[in-house]
């Protein structure tokens, strides 16, 4: 103790020798670890243990793990100084998860400080105890977030809204409670709290809209005094909301097809509603769609309370409401947001790329909003290329006749600008401009002309990549401006050719050379050249490269094709084609021996009756085109405004598209449950669930978003016994009417029947999916379990190279220990790959103590005593194997016990005298016995296993495809659905040491889906004899992979979590 | 150096890596903000060479990191520059002597994943900032100085977060600063293509007690675009253009504006390149053209030679010329003298085989003007309620150049 206390008084007095110095913290981060860091860390003085943790968190920020501290650190969670206590949250947030069982000691104190009397301490406590995310402790946090969120502090209160989205992470079975939670924390006084509580909503029940609708009114009032983070949560749930109360506005800006382009708009507002993957594409209109006005007051009051957010100095606020103007508000009112969101451009610089993004997507839907705008998105020096090329792009949507001269003006600075890559991309938009704005075609043309014909632009002598594509991009453009009036611009296609020779790059010589082709029949001059250009073109086809080669020959061939009649220059032009095509025929790229051969045979000697049809043949060949879409709208990608999905251009994980437009019914507005969300064809009533109504319909018309919920006809009779994976009975009842009563009923009269039924949640939208796993009610179960398994796998203990040809292999058995239960059996293989007789082989465990085996001589094992470890784990030696002749295998059972289930067990393998080290690594998988179980009595364990006990991954299996593709070639009649089932029990079997209790599968009119598919496993754990349950249910179409669901229940929590994923892995 | 906080679910400290080594690879096409990786999406913000990064799996709107690793940038160089004088930036040094205080101060921003206490003068109650007195503290004692506040601030539970209502020695003043930047773009010919002035309005108060403010300008229609620090009450602005406000304490950002369409620059540069068989001949000269009445101070002008130039000899008549590294001009003139008009000449050679210089650089100037605003904004009054004694109130005024750039 005494030598300690010198070295942290030492310590001490060295740091306080560096603070004179610098007094910072410094040297903590510096060298953090030049004391010892315990000692430190049980001191009885608060500021040696600050020192020390201050040194923990330095090298946790340079990356090393100091873990092994946790124990010494917790201890001083007890502690009454603040700044420790801020100190070991911290190191406890970061660790807590890694070290479960220690991290439990902390929770005492955590709930003596939620009755603090600081309000920072039980906010920081309650922080702390929510953040550490132990599933143990779950019901305890749960108590702890009930009494903060009636705190008289509303900064606890708030701590206590954040921390709902930690719980529900962490567990999610009591959502009935959290909503609770959510509802007391939306009624609160302070708006902070309201905020927090907002996002908690958000992240716990998004599409719980009744409880919306109870405070809609408050909320939106008090909008503009929650913290702005909450703000733009708060008005996403609002937005949401209206949408699915409401309907979208009919007066909005995406439905006015008054200023913009109505196709793109109506795309807009599909893609918003329904999501990208959903929109197929066709042409049908929205007129399904209920919609709502603007004179609805909910729309009006949450339009009048977003509107002074735009002058918020958040940027995400302004962004999102201006999100809401542009959906919901009417389109005469939609100019307001544009001057907000311009101005964000200028204020911050950081935002700026992702506010562009969304301009952009504006603009496209309703360019003249922005057209007197174009100054905005003039380039600045400063700019960086993503933000000049998304710029340029704006312009090239918003440019009009009264603008266009500006911004070329503009345009023209642009084309010198040192960075060629924006140049090419500049000169691309001009073509586009010209495109859209026909009167400007002649000036760009001449201006594009221009630059084409610019000395360093042909020379060709420097910077060949960066100035080629300017020159490739002029010319392209040059050639979409000439596409929409050919004949009128004549003149250009002509100085084009006459320059050909002065442009060395081969690409743009090809696309000159195929502009001759496509127009040489047109105006008056151009047939006059023809000849000299082909001459032209004959002459330098050796020095060409390919790209412009292919373009020769088929330019030839289609101006001889052209060409009727026999005058003096068709007879040319045909000589001059037999000319090009003998070049061609001997050129060293194949390609081009390839076109030549082709041509040849279409254009050579034909008999006068076949000509014409040859010549028809290769006109509609080289010369009709076809005809390109004026609107690439399968391009078109709209996501929301102001989300990441806009910003990346996909579907960010989590990305939920607006709900369905009046999805949502809210009869009574005190009740919770009574939300629906009710499609066009899935109607729900619980009346109508009569038997009579379940058989011969057939599976719908409509998808919902989710996964598909159709329903079967139960062939078989539905077993109570199953386990019903989350789903309440009202919720399958809904379902089983869904179909027939859009038959039976018009739509019309469903809707107004609806709208007087209170009915039911079938909390579709973006709820976790592992609630809705199982969807079909009928099963079949069956008791099969002549399986066929697979061979285990097997892994090597060693290597014949470094052991004189021994080579030893191991895999785990399902056998049960005739000694002890806690032994677990491995089936070792010896096989000898030497030339010479092996003798003595056996082995032997590495004890703890390590003092029995003195040398390779040592009589091997007679006494099994002997071999009984310091801590009395009996660990069953094998025989010994005398004598192991060449190519010989020999086989045993050893029986182990493993002292951890995830460290290896070191061997010593002894054999001719010699000893050699392995190491032997468990496989949790069969740390297991069977247990035997009926369907009843496992549904009773798994009641008794829940919350803490139970936890479940997600993951895909695929392994049944490979399966079915073998069964198809033996016989088209086996159910396919058995054998995915039998392939998913073999696998899982043939891997570990469980007993199947249960298989049950789905019945399903559709015989493809295998939702439903249900295993259950049971097993006991090897060193603690508690039970352990396994569920997988499968989701997904049999054709496809599974979407498999593991859910494990076992006491044993920290074995139960390994063993998951040791699960996971297998049936990956 | 890597500083950073897990949140919720565990992300690898890889990413990290990942992401610098693409910030190395695209070093030229600089400033994505946002970046996917094979796994994440990330947001970088860059400061003063340090790299702020959020990384995120799922949907959120991305503005949001983005605002809020630019306030943790300014909250934090607030934090640890203030103690070391005027003018430090944020730097490796610094963070890495204030490790602590950074994790602090992240912790109580951010909670889950989600902003949770951003307001300055709060969070400086609950994680104090380092000081002199506490650093000289430590020093003597020996004792390390507590980083953490006592209790949690009252202003956490009031309607007006972000001020702190416990008294403080407060000197009973208030200072109304104008900082005005100035973007302007003029053509290659000459011709003035955009101009306008981006401002804020910064205030310094240090005033006891609960006080009132109410700012009213002369001229409120000039403003183009407006936006507000949360304090400001939306109602009376809409309804007769006049800020009222609970001012926090200390220095914030009351209001950003921006003029738009504004006719006069106060300096030109008139830059002039010709070139001929391999030399281009570069010249050009800088004058006041609309005097604002004040002196114009701190001038540089900066253009980027085009990759095509080889070599450079530039000269000036005053101030002094530098090439940088990257390629980059810098001539620092100063002030302009009364005598004769700063000008720049020189020679560039041209890449062997390029006749003549087809490409043209922007010249961009930096100056700095005290005392006036350009875009004409005037406060008319600053009237204060609720307080017991008159304060003392100041007002200042400032433009610097934005984006200020002459085409050649």
């Amino acid at each position: 103790m005494l030598p300690q206390m010198g070295a942290a008084a030492e310590s001490l007095s060295k740091a306080s020798s560096l603070v004179m110095r610098i007094g910072t913290d410094a040297h903590l981060y510096d060298d953090p670890d030049d004391v010892s860091i315990k000692p430190l860390l049980e001191s009885r003085y608060d500021s040696e243990k600050v020192d020390a943790l201050k040194r923990l968190l330095a090298l946790i920020a340079q990356g090393a793990d100091v873990s092994h501290f946790f124990p010494q650190v917790v201890k001083n969670v007890a502690s009454h100084s603040l700044e420790v206590k801020k100190l070991v949250y911290l190191y406890l947030l970061h660790y807590a998860e890694k070290r479960q069982n220690e991290a439990l000691l902390s929770i005492n104190c955590f709930q003596k400080d939620l009755s603090d009397t600081n309000p920072l301490v039980r906010a920081w406590a309650l922080r702390a105890m929510t953040g550490i995310r132990l599933h143990v402790v779950s019901p305890l946090i749960l108590a702890a977030i009930t009494k903060c969120a009636r705190d008289p502090s509303p900064y606890v209160r708030k701590c206590a809204a954040y921390a709902l989205p930690k719980l529900y992470n962490l567990h999610q079975e009591e959502i009935s409670s959290l909503e609770q939670l959510v509802d007391v924390l939306l009624r609160d006084n302070s708006p902070a709290v309201v905020g927090s509580a907002s996002v908690a909503f958000n992240a716990i029940c998004p599409n719980n809209y009744p409880l919306i609708s109870k405070h809609f009114k408050r909320l939106c009032e008090a909008l503009p005094d929650v913290e702005e983070w909450s703000q733009i949560i708060l008005i996403e749930i609002l937005l949401r909301y209206t949408v699915a109360r409401h309907g979208l506005v009919r007066e909005s800006v995406l439905f006015s097809d008054v200023t913009h382009d109505s196709t793109f708009s109506s795309v807009m507002s599909r893609c918003y509603v329904e999501g990208h993957e959903l929109w197929s594409g066709d042409g049908r209109g929205f007129e399904e769609v209920e919609m709502g006005t603007c004179k609805n007051e909910d729309v009006d009051l949450l339009l009048k309370c977003t509107a002074p957010l735009l002058w918020s100095q958040n940027s995400a606020v302004v962004l999102a409401a201006a999100g809401v103007h542009w959906i919901v508000g009417p389109a005469e009112e939609v100019k307001k947001i544009v001057k907000p969101i311009l101005f964000l451009l200028r204020s911050s610089s950081v935002a700026k790329y992702v506010v562009l993004c969304n301009i952009l997507a504006f603009a496209k839907a309703a360019p003249l909003l922005f057209d007197s705008f174009y100054e905005e998105f003039f380039i600045s020096s400063s700019d960086s290329y993503q933000i000049k090329t998304i710029k340029l792009e704006i312009l090239s949507t918003i440019a009009t006749e009264s603008s266009v001269p500006f911004i070329f003006g503009e345009f023209q600075d642009y084309i010198r600008d040192p960075d060629r890559r924006f140049v090419a991309d500049t000169v691309a938009v001009i073509g586009f401009i010209a495109k859209q704005l026909a009167v400007l075609a002649g000036t760009c043309l001449e201006g594009l002309l221009k630059l084409v014909l610019s000395e360093p632009l042909v020379s060709g002598s420097y910077q060949i990549e960066e100035e080629d594509g300017v020159l490739v991009q002029a010319i392209i453009s040059i050639k979409s401006i000439l596409k929409q009036d050919p004949s009128s611009h004549e003149k250009v296609i002509v100085r084009l050719v006459r320059n050909l020779d002065r442009i060395k790059n081969s690409a743009s010589r090809a696309l000159i050379i195929w502009i001759f082709g496509e127009y040489s029949s047109m105006g008056d001059v151009i047939p006059k050249i023809a000849p000299t250009v082909l001459k032209y073109l004959a002459w330098s086809f050796h020095s060409d490269e390919v790209e412009a080669k292919l373009q020769i020959l088929n330019t030839c061939a289609k101006v001889t094709a052209k060409t009727k009649g026999n005058n003096e220059d068709s007879t040319l032009f045909k000589k001059i084609l037999n000319y090009i095509l003998q070049l061609a025929t001997f050129d060293q790229n194949y390609d081009v021996r390839d076109r030549a051969r082709f041509i040849r045979n279409l254009m050579g000697n034909k008999t006068k009756n076949n000509l014409d049809i040859y010549r028809d043949l290769i006109e509609s060949m080289f010369c009709t085109k076809p005809a390109s879409s004026p609107y690439p709208s399968a391009n078109i990608r709209v996501y929301l405004p102001g989300s990441l999905s806009q910003v990346v251009l996909h579907a960010a994980p989590g990305y939920t598209p607006l709900p369905k437009p009046g999805s949502a019914v809210i009869e009574n507005p005190t009740g919770l449950n009574n939300s629906s969300d009710v499609d066009e064809s899935e109607g729900s009533s619980p009346q109508y669930s009569t038997e009579d109504n379940r058989s011969g319909y057939d599976t719908g018309t409509e998808e919902t978003s989710e996964n598909g919920d159709y329903e079967e006809t139960p062939l078989v009779n539905i077993s109570e016994a199953n386990v019903d994976q989350g789903q309440t009975s009202q919720n399958d009842m809904s379902n089983f009417v869904s179909t027939d009563l859009s038959e039976m009923m018009s739509r019309t009269a469903l809707e107004s029947w609806l709208d007087e039924t209170p009915s039911f949640s079938n909390g579709s939208f973006g709820q976790s999916h592992s609630q809705n796993v199982s969807t079909s009610n009928a099963r079949v179960s069956f008791n099969d379990r002549n399986f066929k398994l697979k061979p285990r796998k097997s892994h090597v203990l060693l290597e014949p190279a470094n052991s004189d040809g021994l080579r030893i292999s191991y895999s785990f058995s399902t056998e049960v220990s005739s000694v002890s239960p806690l032994l677990v059996c491995v089936d070792l293989l010896f096989e000898n790959f030497a030339k010479e007789t092996l003798r003595n082989i056996n082995i032997r465990f590495e004890e703890a103590s390590g003092n029995s085996i003195s040398g390779p001589t040592d009589p091997v094992l007679e006494d099994s005593a002997s071999m009984v470890s310091p801590d009395k784990i009996p660990t069953f030696p094998m025989e010994e194997i005398p004598l192991l002749s060449p190519n010989e295998t020999v086989k045993r059972i050893l029986q182990v016990r493993f002292q951890h289930h995830l460290l290896p067990l070191k061997l010593h393998i002894l054999w001719n005298g010699k000893m050699h080290l392995g190491k032997l690594w468990p496989d949790i998988a069969y740390f297991l016995r069977p247990l035997s179980l009926d369907m009843n009595s496992f549904v009773e364990k798994e009641k008794q296993l829940p919350g803490m006990f139970e936890c479940s991954r997600r993951c895909i299996f695929s392994d049944h495809l490979q399966e079915l593709e073998q069964n198809e070639k033996i016989s088209v009649n086996a159910d396919k659905s058995l054998v995915v089932a039998h392939c998913f029990a073999v696998k899982i079997l043939s891997s570990s040491n469980f007993y199947l209790v249960s298989m049950d599968m789905p019945v399903s009119l559709k015989p493809d889906d295998m939702s439903g598919l249900c295993l259950r496993f049971a097993g006991e754990v090897v060193n603690s004899s508690k039970p352990c349950l396994i569920t997988v249910i499968a989701h997904g179409n049999l054709t496809e992979p599974l979407d498999v669901t593991v859910k494990l229940n076992s006491e044993d929590t920290v074995f139960g979590l390994n063993l998951l994923n040791r699960l996971v892995a297998i049936v990956q | 150096m890597v500083e950073k906080q897990m949140m919720g679910h565990h992300v690898d400290r890889s990413i990290c890596a990942w992401f610098w080594h693409q910030y190395n690879h695209h070093r030229n096409n600089d400033q994505m903000s946002v970046v996917t990786s094979p796994t994440h999406y990330l947001f970088p913000l860059i400061r003063h060479g340090i790299i702020f990064l959020a990384c995120t799996q799922l949907e959120l709107p991305p503005l949001l990191p983005i605002e809020f690793l630019s306030r943790f940038a300014d909250i934090l160089s607030d934090y640890l520059c203030a103690g070391s004088g005027a003018g430090a930036t944020l730097n490796e040094d610094i963070v890495k002597d204030n490790f602590v205080i950074v994790y602090e101060v992240l912790d109580e921003m951010m909670d889950n994943g989600f902003p949770l206490t951003t307001e300055p003068n709060l969070l400086k109650d609950i994680v104090l900032p380092p000081n002199l007195v506490t650093k000289v503290l430590h020093a003597v004692t020996g004792n390390s100085s507590p980083s953490v506040g006592p209790t949690l601030p009252h202003a956490a539970a009031s309607t007006v977060p972000w001020r702190s209502t416990h008294p403080k020695t407060t000197t009973n003043e208030v200072y109304v600063n104008l900082v005005e930047q100035l973007d302007a773009s003029v053509n290659w010919d000459g011709n003035l293509r955009r101009c306008q002035v981006y401002g804020e309005i910064q205030v310094n108060s240090s005033l006891p007690g609960f006080p009132d403010l109410t700012l009213s300008f002369t001229n409120p229609s000039l403003l183009n675009d407006v936006r507000f620090h949360p304090c400001v009450r939306f109602r009376p602005w809409e309804s007769s253009q006049v800020l009222s406000f609970v001012p926090p304490d200390g220095h914030f950002k009351l209001m950003t504006y921006r003029v738009k369409e504004l006719k006069k620059i106060p300096i030109y540069v008139k830059p002039q390149l010709t070139s001929d068989s391999g030399n281009c001949r570069i010249s050009a000269l800088v004058g006041v053209r609309n005097d604002p009445g004040k002196t114009i101070d701190s001038i540089i002008v900066e253009f980027q030679l085009p990759p095509c130039i080889t070599s450079a000899d530039l000269t000036s008549n005053h101030g002094t010329v530098d090439i940088l590294a990257d390629k980059t001009c810098r001539w620092s003139i100063g002030q302009i003298p009364k005598d004769k008009l700063p000008s720049l000449s020189g020679n560039l050679v041209l890449e062997p085989g390029l006749d003549r210089l087809h490409v043209a650089p922007t010249f961009q100037v930096r100056f700095k003007i005290m005392g006036i605003a350009m875009s004409g904004l005037q406060i008319d009054k600053l009237d204060v309620k609720n307080m017991p004694a008159n304060p003392y109130k100041g007002f200042r005024a400032q433009t610097q150049a934005g984006d200020y750039e002459f085409r050649s």
